[in-house]
């Protein structure tokens, strides 16, 4: 057999062929890959396998215990979704977190840094890659959703935002796992430091907030309402509405305010999303500093209209929290795949200690 | 493509550290078009370190290098385009078959889908795994993943070849198969980079070798130095009482016998040609006759002892 320089063999140049379908024919062949080596294994559709039982047993025993308190789907549903959200960020981490360090181990990632695929197609293709096996379980979870939805009281507006928002969550934990995958040296380390940062996100920030709002106190003056001879008191209040992007940045209350809010007539929210909406949003109202207050101590009079704001008009009234918390992920994970490609371009100039090339 | 000087390989003043590590201080070295330049050091010596800097994998502190005429550092695409590199280290994708990583390969290149399988059936041949084309990566042997590796590097028909280490881990068929295919492709226009420790291999495969040690390439007249120094000759004779006596005769004296013949230091091949013609005369039936160790290794020794470096390299 000859080895002579055939020109099939050399790449071949077709006039449909633009930088762009380049760039994406690449990296498709990048994400192909992955899904192939990573991927296709028996482990991995034993873990789906898994998955799918314990998604089916949490919604049969949601619908047993909710029609238990005749409330209905929306419940069901609610917590599906979250258990969808909690097994994706415990698999996840696991699936994506040595991505880029992992081919280094083996050799692989030289080999393939020295062919016509840029570190762009390389990194991109890798989260992609790491998206669609993620989104595997989202897809495996949607007959549960539906199940949820014949129970009523679901909006179809409200599964679709919801399923999208989830699908959105997962590719921005892929994202950090990549990201992190190219920036630490170690398989190990870059898993635990996703699983970390997941952590951090999903537990880290209602603490974060609880312990910032406390920590950061106002003085309120409360005053008295004229014509009223009471003294004016003073107390200290905190102020969660500095620090309510920090817990909007949980991904449990993205997911839940995205949701589009249902209300019933007398402005309360109809499921646990809703509820979360409301809590959420609430913290964005500041304390009002010279408050009135419309009670009078000494004469035992009321000056008050009675009026508080419903639900919904607090709800109706904020800054859609789903959209910064959501805003925050988003350039967690870009930050994240940046970093790594940052981290991985060759020919490479500065390598971090006990790194090799190849 | 032209065939102007530029193609193959340059290396000129470069050097690349770790840190503190000068992993290469001062290479340059150059390997035309159509042939096969062998990279010889001690282990340690940078030559790893300047393999990943020609693959564009790395880019040089100082110095500049041309690959097929394209810098790597500012034009890597087109150095890869036309660079075929052979890693020290045997990675492959080990859920693929043999055929898929090549097949893969190919794609990576911008082959047609088509155009990559044909590529791959021909590697297949021409690397002699026929019989492993479908298993997966994972259960080849340490030669079978060489081989490998190899028909990897040359999936996009490089003009300039690098390989770090391409025999180790082969049977002696396969290095045989190897030699005569790197002959074979430099025959055809490549310019071929090898590294290898196995020096008597090289010795038969490289028009020409860099010695490089501690970073740092020979200079051409070191090499010449190196080469024409005094060196061992083994001979061996039909009645070694006879060759003793022809050689005691000839006036050569430190000679050393061991199982394969005796050992004479001989200083040049004038030198040799004419103790053989001494020792025929004299009767002595020679039935061996040739340098102990091969040019390469030689010149390598030679150039490996301290005081062959001007003491620098203590």
């Amino acid at each position: 057999m000859s080895n002579t320089v055939d020109t099939n063999a050399r790449p071949a140049v077709t006039p449909d062929r633009t930088p762009a379908r380049d760039f994406v024919a690449g990296l498709w062949l990048i994400v192909t890959l992955e899904l192939r080596q990573r991927v296709r294994g028996v482990a991995w559709y034993i873990l789906l396998g898994i998955f799918v039982v314990l998604v089916a047993a949490v919604t049969v025993l949601l619908w047993l215990s909710t029609t238990a308190w005749e409330t209905g789907g929306g419940a069901v549903f609610s917590a599906v979704i979250f258990f969808v959200l909690l097994l994706g960020t415990l698999v996840s981490p696991a699936l994506s977190g040595n991505a880029i360090n992992g081919d280094r181990d083996i050799g692989t990632l030289a080999t393939t840094q020295v062919t016509l695929i840029s570190t762009g197609q390389l990194v991109l293709g890798k989260f992609v890659a790491a998206w669609i096996t993620a989104l595997a379980f989202l897809a495996a979870a949607v007959p549960f959703l539906l199940f949820a939805v014949t129970l009523g009281q679901v909006s179809p507006g409200t599964i679709a935002v919801s399923v999208l928002v989830l699908a959105a969550e997962h590719g921005v934990i892929a994202a950090v796992g990549v990201g992190l995958s190219g920036v630490v040296t170690r398989p190990l380390f870059s898993i635990v430091v996703t699983y970390l940062i997941v952590a951090a996100l999903s537990v880290g920030t209602p603490i974060a907030f609880v312990l910032l709002g406390t920590a950061t106190k106002s003085e309120q003056t409360l005053t008295p309402p004229a014509g009223c001879h009471d003294p004016a008191t003073t107390v200290d209040v905190p102020r969660f509405d500095r620090y309510w992007w920090v817990l909007a940045a949980n991904p449990y209350v993205v997911v839940a305010d995205a949701s589009p809010g249902v209300f019933d007539t007398s402005g309360n929210p109809q499921d646990l999303f809703g509820w979360i909406a409301v809590g959420v949003r609430q913290a964005q109202v500041a304390p009002d500093l010279q408050a009135e207050v419309p009670y009078c101590n000494s004469t035992g009079q009321y000056y008050g209209d009675g009026k508080q704001p419903t639900a919904r008009e607090l709800y109706d009234n904020a800054v859609p929290s789903w959209f910064v918390g959501l805003g925050i992920h988003l350039a967690l994970g870009a930050g994240a795949l940046l970093w790594a490609w940052r981290r991985t371009i060759t020919p490479a100039r500065r390598l971090p200690t006990g790194r090799r090339v190849a | 493509m032209g065939s102007n000087a530029a193609q193959g390989i340059t290396v000129t003043g470069v050097s690349r550290s770790f840190g503190s590590v000068h992993a290469v201080r001062d290479a340059t070295l150059a390997v035309p078009p159509g042939s096969v330049t062998a990279l010889i050091g001690p282990n340690g010596a940078g030559k790893t370190t300047l393999l990943l800097m020609l693959a564009s994998l790395l880019a040089p502190d100082t110095g500049t290098i041309t690959i097929a005429g394209h810098d790597p550092v500012t034009d890597p695409q087109a150095v890869r385009a036309a660079m075929g590199w052979m890693p020290d280290v045997l990675g492959s994708w080990p859920s693929l078959s043999v055929r898929a990583s090549l097949e893969v390969t190919g794609r990576m290149y911008r082959m047609s889908r088509p155009a990559a399988a044909a590529r791959a059936n021909e590697l297949i041949g021409l690397t002699g795994m026929e019989a492993l084309a479908d298993r997966p990566s994972r259960v080849l042997s340490r030669g079978q993943k060489q081989r490998l590796s190899l028909a990897r590097a040359l999936v996009h028909s490089p003009s300039v070849l690098l390989l770090d280490e391409p025999a180790s881990g082969l049977d002696p068929a396969a290095r045989v198969a190897l030699r005569e295919l790197v002959r074979r492709l430099a025959g055809e226009g490549t310019a071929i980079l090898v590294s290898s420790h196995v020096l008597a291999e090289l010795d038969e495969m490289a028009d020409a070798a860099v010695y490089l040690a501690d970073g740092v390439t020979a200079s051409a007249e070191r090499v010449a130095l190196a080469g024409a120094s005094a060196r061992s000759w083994r001979i061996r004779a039909l009645d070694p009482a006879s060759l003793e006596g022809g050689l005691r005769a000839s006036g050569v004296s430190g000679t050393r016998t061991d199982h394969l013949g005796t050992l004479v230091q001989v200083d040049n091949e004038a030198a040799a040609a004419d103790l053989l013609a001494r020792l025929v005369g004299a009767g002595v039936q020679v039935s061996a006759f040739g340098p102990a160790v091969g040019d390469l290794e030689h010149t390598f020794i030679d150039l490996s002892r301290p005081e062959a470096n001007g003491g620098a390299a203590a």
